[in-house]
């Protein structure tokens, strides 16, 4: 890798796309913006609701994301407005574990969180990027008080179990030197006559002075090591003060290593639009947003309802549950029209009548599987050994990430790590798991990364989507074709039925799909209901 | 609505650590299978590190907000061409596991392939296994004449 092939002279096209392909993000990075299109949120501020006729209701299935923010918006509008719920609180998979709380996953296994008293993890979403205008302006509106979300840290690793001899490497590092050798090939192959006439001298001097800029590299073009470069991968013995103030440069990697090591996968991981800073977290905890709609729409909500069939007619919606704490019992509820939020993973197991085409959209949707797992450990060694605050660690064991906490940073005492984030295969392998084998696999794993995991470890919750009681997965995986198929069957309202959620959007896997689909769904029942007039 | 009998486990893991001492996650973990042995996995490793997840240890299902249906004792699986079209294409929000092998495709929430060997592994294992009676007649060949996922037009 210590030369571009120099047969042939390079094009100004060619060379750009060479930059292209040697800047462009891991194949991993492309399969994660599969969760959900790199786009713009289309929230474009407040519902307006207006003119709606009197006494008309809507019966919301699923005090989630989607569905409080149905019920919230149409209750403000006057509608009569209920909400079933299938768990004892809101927010669906808004949702925080804390120290204190039970949860009882499917198979009966029964974790009792033991973390501190307010330590916790989000199960669930986590960050909410600065374009997720519609979930951002109900914190505001909820009051829900947020802080950053730290998703790049410099000084967090990225690490793989088959080079460096499982040495995790801090992610300034490899980006300096991935940087640096490429800007040095680069320049390396623009100055040794490799580029054809279509680079104009003026060009070429403009790349070479950036890609000076860009790799840190010297006044030879050469990416070595110096003050200049340790400045961004890290000195091996930092600047200070007094006699012992001598700076001592590190040494780059070898980019044949950089490349054989696959850790370049991990440079863009803050790059996509989603994952662009800022990115915010509610202060206490995701669950927070969900705790605060519950509050405000108290009144509405019907807890412990499990819905078992939702059947309309030519005046409305009737819906069929089951109140949990009394097994058996057969109870139901009626109302003109019918928001349902319901996650297809259970919605495709509920007699409704609905037509053909939103019955089949209704069944083509898999689920995937994720796994988190979240760790006390006695000190939060992560800052006071490794010097990290917040951000992510990327691994290529099956645990994926270790995320530290953008919160309570420099707290002495007890501190929570996100010790496991998995999808795919991994994700249900750990669902196959015990919760308790699955906090040991996420301990064992980390500990290859974090010696102090075993000494400091305190104890540790892990939910695995598929086993939730209220979700059976994690999210709606939609394929370019089942879109094509059925995407808008699912979202058309049938007669008196109109779904939302995240899995009725293009931002899947997300909490402004939830938000969203809701907006657009009460829109266009609205219009319904004005155009129907008093006769709903 | 009936619940499994609680499985209480206060996973404070302290005494499990000092007892267990994995002190290095080995290359060969009983408990874990790592992507590059999937492809040679049999039907009893199949069902335990992928089908249990859903389906339970002991194939008993589960039921909350839905269900996931209970194998043992499934008298659906008299036909194991529902079983194996199940297997391969999923059904309703149970992902398929017979879309062609793409890792570069598949990503990390992506799809998980199993060989028509395979399928028909884990189909005699189900059918064989949690007092299912039935015997391991299904083969490969028998799977590969079943509809697969992402080979027909509409379909994917």
């Amino acid at each position: 890798m210590e030369q571009v092939s120099s047969a042939s002279p390079l094009s100004r096209r060619e060379l750009l796309r060479l930059i292209g392909t040697a800047a462009g993000g891991s194949a991993m990075y492309q399969a994660m913006s599969a969760m959900g299109y790199a786009a713009d949120s289309p929230y474009r501020g407040p519902i307006d609701l207006s003119g709606a006729p009197k006494g008309v209701s809507v019966l919301v299935l699923g005090a989630g994301v989607a569905g409080m923010t149905a019920a919230y918006e149409l209750r403000n509008a006057g509608y009569d407005v209920k909400v079933l719920e299938y768990n004892g609180r809101a927010g669906g998979r808004n949702w925080s574990l804390r120290g204190g709380d039970s949860y009882t996953e499917l198979g009966g296994y029964t974790q009792q969180c033991g973390f501190d008293k307010d330590l916790y993890i989000n199960p669930g979403p986590w960050r909410i990027p600065y374009h997720h205008r519609g979930i951002l302006s109900y914190a505001k509106r909820l009051n829900v008080p947020l802080e950053a979300f730290v998703q790049v840290n410099y000084n967090a690793y990225l690490h793989s179990s088959q080079a460096f001899g499982g040495k995790p490497q801090r992610y300034r590092a490899v980006k300096a030197d991935y940087q640096g050798h490429v800007a040095e090939l680069l320049a390396k192959a623009s100055r040794q006559d490799g580029l054809d006439s279509k680079v104009t001298q003026e060009d070429q001097e403009k790349l070479l002075e950036s890609l000076r800029h860009w790799g840190a590299l010297d006044k030879n073009y050469a990416y070595i090591s110096s003050d200049a470069t340790s400045a961004r991968r890290g000195f091996e013995k930092n600047p200070g003060g007094g006699l012992s103030a001598r700076p001592i440069p590190s040494k780059p990697m070898g980019l044949a290593d950089l490349l054989d090591s696959k850790l370049w996968q991990g440079i863009s991981n803050g790059d996509e639009l989603d994952m662009q800073t800022a990115l915010f977290q509610p202060v206490g905890g995701m669950g927070r947003i969900g705790e605060a709609f519950g509050r405000e729409l108290a009144p509405l909500i019907r807890y412990h309802a499990k819905v078992t069939e939702i059947h309309q007619d030519d005046h409305g919606v009737t819906v069929s549950y089951e109140d949990t704490q009394a097994p058996g019992s057969k109870l139901s509820a009626r109302a003109d029209w019918c928001v349902c939020t319901i996650p297809l993973s259970i919605l495709s197991q509920i007699p409704m009548n609905v037509g053909t085409p939103m019955a089949t959209a209704i069944g083509a949707v898999p689920y995937a599987a994720a796994v988190k797992v979240g760790l006390q450990f006695k000190r939060r060694f992560w800052e006071e050994d490794d010097h990290i605050y917040g951000g992510i660690t990327y691994t290529d064991l099956p645990i994926t990430n270790i995320g530290y906490p953008s919160t309570g940073y420099h707290s002495s005492g007890k501190g929570v790590l996100l010790g496991a984030y998995i999808w795919g295969l991994n994700a249900m392998e750990f669902t196959a798991m015990t919760p308790a084998e699955r906090v040991q696999k996420a301990l064992d794993y980390g500990s290859q990364i974090h010696a102090q995991y075993k000494p400091e470890f305190d104890n540790g919750v892990a939910v695995a989507w598929h086993r939730s009681p209220f979700t059976m997965g994690c999210f709606g995986m939609w394929s370019d074709a089942t879109r094509a198929q059925h995407y808008d069957d699912l979202c058309r309202i049938d007669s008196r039925i109109a779904l939302a959620g995240e899995h009725a959007s293009f931002i899947g896997g997300w909490q402004e799909g939830g938000v969203t689909s809701a907006l657009d769904a009460i829109g266009r029942l609205h219009e319904k209901v004005v155009a129907q007039g008093a006769k709903a | 609505m009936r619940r499994p009998a609680a499985i209480v486990q206060h996973v404070a893991l302290a005494a499990a650590l000092t007892v267990g001492a994995v002190s290095v996650v080995s290359a060969v973990d009983a408990n874990y299978l790592p992507p590059e042995a999937l492809a040679t996995a049999d039907g009893a490793a199949i069902y335990a590190h992928i089908c249990q997840g859903c389906h339970m240890p002991e194939a008993q299902g589960a039921a909350g907000a839905g269900h996931y249906p209970k194998l043992s004792g499934d008298p659906k699986l008299v036909a194991w061409e529902y079983a194996a079209v199940t297997v391969l294409g999923g059904r309703n929000g149970m992902p398929g596991f017979g879309l062609p092998p793409n890792p570069g495709a598949a990503g990390p929430f992506g799809a998980v392939h199993l060989s028509d060997e395979q399928v028909a592994a884990v189909v005699n294992y189900v059918r064989g296994h949690f007092g299912n009676k039935y015997k391991p007649t299904v083969t490969a060949s028998q799977v590969a004449k079943l509809p697969h996922p992402g080979t027909e037009p509409g379909l994917d």
